[in-house]
C-alpha cells in the first residue's frame, strides 16, 4: 500500500531533526497550523453532523466513552506492575494513552479521503468527548495513595477549556449550525487546503518527535513495546465497538484510530499541572516518539485492514 | 514607581506555569510584570520552546526587595520541588 504523501512530511521532519538540520518551524506558525487543523476537523464534523439525527447518537456516545475509559484503566496496571514504573509515571502515561491525538485522527481522515471513503460526522463529537475522561482518570490514579494537593482549578481549566477543546467544539458547533449549504464560502480555506496544512504540521511533528526519541531510548525496551502494543490492543477494541455500533468502515477506522492514538498536546499540559511528579519526558517520549509515528505509518493502514476484514467476515 | 529599594526579580520557569505564576504575583500585589518566551539548556535538559508544554517563560517583576523575596520564597515553596525554576534578583535604578 502506497504511503500517504502527508506522512512523508513527518519523515522529512524526523530526518531533518536527526541530522541536526537548522530547520525550525517558527512557534507562531506552529500555533497557527494547529488552530487551523483543530477548526477544520471541527467544521468538517459539524457539517456532517448537521445531516444526521442527534438523538440516536446518545447511546453509541456513551458506549464509546465507556470503552474509551477502559483504556487508561487497562494501561495503568501494565505500566505499574509489569513495567515496574512509579505510580505517578504509570498514571500519567495511562492518561496520555487514554486521551486522543487530533493529528493522528487527521491523518486517518486524510487516509479515508485518499480512499474515497466517507465517515460519520459524529466521530468528531467522539474525538472531543474522548479527550477528557482519561485525563481525569489518570489524575485520580495518580492521587490514590499519594499525599499533597492537586491543582484541580488549573487542571480542569486545561482539560475543559484548553484551546484544542474550544476550537474543536467551536468548529463543530459552527459547522453544525451553518450546515452543508452555507459552509461553501469557507470550503476552499478549511476543506481544500486541509491536506497541505496537515503536511506542514507533520513536518514540525517530525522535528519534535526526532528530539524525543532519545528520551524513550533512555527508558528501555518496555516502554517502546508498550507504545506499540497498547495502541494495537486499543484499536482492536475500537474496531469491535465500531462494528457493534454499525458504523461505516470509515467510521470504524476512525474510532480504532481514536482509541489507538495517544495525546501529546492536551495530556502533557494537564498532567504536568496535576501530576507534577510524573516525568514528562517518559509520557511525551512514548506517545510522540513511538506511538505517533507507529500510528501514522503502520497503525492507520493496519486498523483499516482490521475494519475491512471484520466487515467482510461479518457481512 | 520611584524608590531606592527597587529590585528586579527574574524567574525562568516552565511555560505551563505561566498562568499560575501570574496569579500568584498579582495576588501578592505587584504593580506589573513582563513575560517573555524563553529557550535554553540547564539541569532540566534542553528547553527548545518549539512545544507549548515544553518551552520556558521568563517572568520579570519590579518590586521592593522585600516583595521580591516574598514572591521568590512562595515560588520556591510551591513549585521548586516539581518544576524547572530559576530565580534571581538584582537591585535596579528606575529611570522613570
Amino acid at each position: 500500500m502506497a504511503l500517504d504523501p502527508v506522512v512523508l512530511f513527518f519523515l522529512l521532519g524526523a530526518i531533518a531533526g536527526l541530522a541536526k538540520s537548522d530547520l525550525k518551524i517558527p512557534m507562531a506558525i506552529y500555533e497557527a497550523l494547529s488552530i487551523y487543523l483543530l477548526l477544520a476537523i471541527g467544521l468538517t464534523g459539524g457539517v456532517k453532523l448537521a445531516e444526521s439525527e442527534l438523538l440516536p447518537l446518545l447511546l453509541p456516545g456513551l458506549a464509546v466513552l465507556a470503552v474509551g475509559s477502559l483504556i487508561p484503566l487497562m494501561a495503568f496496571p501494565v505500566l505499574r506492575w509489569l513495567g515496574r514504573m512509579p505510580r505517578a509515571d504509570s498514571a500519567s502515561i495511562a492518561a496520555h494513552y487514554g486521551s486522543v491525538s487530533v493529528v493522528t485522527f487527521s491523518v486517518a481522515v486524510a487516509f479515508l479521503a485518499s480512499h474515497d471513503l466517507d465517515y460519520e460526522g459524529h466521530m468528531v463529537v467522539f474525538l472531543v468527548l474522548l479527550e477528557m475522561p482519561a485525563l481525569i482518570i489518570g489524575i485520580l490514579l495518580a492521587r490514590m495513595g499519594s499525599k499533597g494537593p492537586t491543582r484541580w482549578g488549573q487542571t480542569l481549566q486545561e482539560v475543559f477549556f484548553g484551546k484544542s477543546i474550544i476550537l474543536l467544539a467551536g468548529g463543530l458547533v459552527i459547522g453544525f449550525v451553518v450546515g452543508p449549504d452555507h459552509i461553501e464560502p469557507l470550503e476552499p480555506m478549511f476543506f481544500d487546503l486541509f491536506k497541505g496544512v496537515l503536511a506542514l504540521f507533520l513536518l514540525e511533528m517530525g522535528l519534535v518527535a526526532s528530539s524525543r526519541i532519545a528520551d524513550v531510548r533512555q527508558y528501555g525496551l518496555f516502554l517502546i513495546v508498550f507504545a506499540i502494543v497498547m495502541p494495537i490492543v486499543s484499536a482492536v477494541l475500537g474496531t469491535l465497538l465500531g462494528y457493534a455500533l454499525g458504523l461505516s468502515i470509515g467510521g470504524t477506522l476512525l474510532l480504532a484510530t481514536l482509541y489507538a492514538s495517544a495525546s501529546y498536546i492536551a495530556a502533557p499540559a494537564a498532567m504536568r499541572i496535576a501530576v507534577p511528579k510524573a516525568n514528562p519526558a517518559l509520557s511525551i517520549g512514548a506517545s510522540l516518539g513511538v506511538t505517533f509515528p507507529f500510528n501514522i505509518f503502520v497503525g492507520v493502514p493496519l486498523y483499516f485492514w482490521m475494519a475491512q476484514t471484520l466487515y467482510s467476515l461479518g457481512g | 514607581m520611584q524608590s531606592d529599594d527597587m529590585h528586579l526579580l527574574t524567574v525562568v520557569a516552565e511555560a505551563i506555569l505561566e498562568e499560575m505564576l501570574i496569579n500568584e504575583v498579582c495576588a501578592m500585589g505587584v504593580a506589573g510584570y513582563t513575560i517573555t518566551d524563553a529557550r535554553g539548556w540547564g539541569r532540566h535538559g534542553k528547553r527548545r520552546g518549539n512545544w507549548r508544554a515544553g518551552g520556558n517563560i521568563k517572568l520579570e517583576v519590579l518590586a521592593s526587595a522585600d516583595l521580591c523575596d516574598r514572591i521568590a520564597a512562595r515560588f520556591k515553596e510551591q513549585y521548586e520541588a516539581d518544576y524547572g525554576l530559576l530565580m534571581f534578583t538584582v537591585p535596579v535604578a528606575l529611570k522613570n
